[in-house]
């Protein structure tokens, strides 16, 4: 990775047509203005990853494999719950009705 | 009432008090603004969060807290701000909002829950957001409780 030091107000040039400039800095973040054509997609790392699991998780739907799915984890809670001498959690008021 | 007709579990009847509103979508999903959250007898504690818009897209979900008892929000206050919350702390599951983790299911790994973005809702205006909080110590394929992508105790 180049690490390089700017000013508020100074530029970085990424190959012939992307600009990033920094507009801003800030106690905790900067403000960056990036200009780049059309083509480039700019995202925000976490953006970015959050959008593939998302969209692996809607492909990989295996609706048949809910019903073992949730019996899996309820069967795990039950035996958590018990080693570790607990009441069951109360359940809050159901808040999807 | 409002009905749906959905893939997977035929036509749904909802209150339409109960349909969710995602003002920006999901990452990948930016069109889709309105979803419902459906629960079974059979597949509880599995949380389907069904669009209101594709028949075939629904996300399979559990609560947080049942992949980590002890799970912590860091909602930014952007997200906050979006889901008409106070900016100045984090929101209380199960009073305040709910609070669900989107679950993966890939072959080679196992079912994964996804700690790191959750998907928030605001309990009293239904407004709803994926919260990304990056940096957190939450992973994005946290192993599901009780499945083959849970490491097995030492």
């Amino acid at each position: 990775m180049l690490v390089i030091r700017r000013r508020a107000g100074e530029s970085i040039l990424l190959g012939e047509s992307i600009e990033i400039q920094v507009t801003e800095i800030g106690p905790s973040r900067v403000k960056l203005g990036i200009t780049a054509p059309p083509e480039v997609v700019i995202l925000r790392k976490e953006i970015k990853l959050t959008r593939e699991q998302n969209q692996a998780a809607a492909q990989g739907v295996a609706m048949d494999r809910a019903a073992e799915l949730a019996a899996q984890v309820a069967r795990a809670r039950r035996s958590g719950a018990a080693h570790a001498g607990d009441r069951a959690t109360p359940r809050p008021a159901n808040p999807l009705a | 009432m409002p009905h749906f007709a959905t893939k997977h579990f035929g036509t749904i009847d909802f209150q339409p008090e109960a349909a969710l509103e995602f003002p920006h979508g999901l990452p990948g999903f930016e069109q889709e603004t309105r979803f419902v959250a459906l629960e079974q007898p059979g597949t509880k504690p599995l949380v389907f969060l069904q669009s209101l818009s594709r028949p075939e897209l629904c996300f399979i979900t559990m609560p947080v807290q049942v992949v980590d008892p002890g799970y912590r929000l860091t909602v930014s206050e952007e997200d906050l701000q979006c889901l008409e919350l106070a900016e100045d702390r984090q929101p209380e599951i199960g009073t305040e909002v709910l609070c669900l983790a989107i679950v993966s299911v890939a072959e080679q790994r196992g079912p994964t829950a996804n700690l790191v973005a959750p998907v928030v809702v605001n309990l009293r205006t239904r407004r709803a957001v994926q919260a990304i909080a990056p940096g957190s110590r939450y992973s994005a394929q946290h192993p599901v409780p009780g499945t083959t992508a849970e490491e097995p105790c030492s």
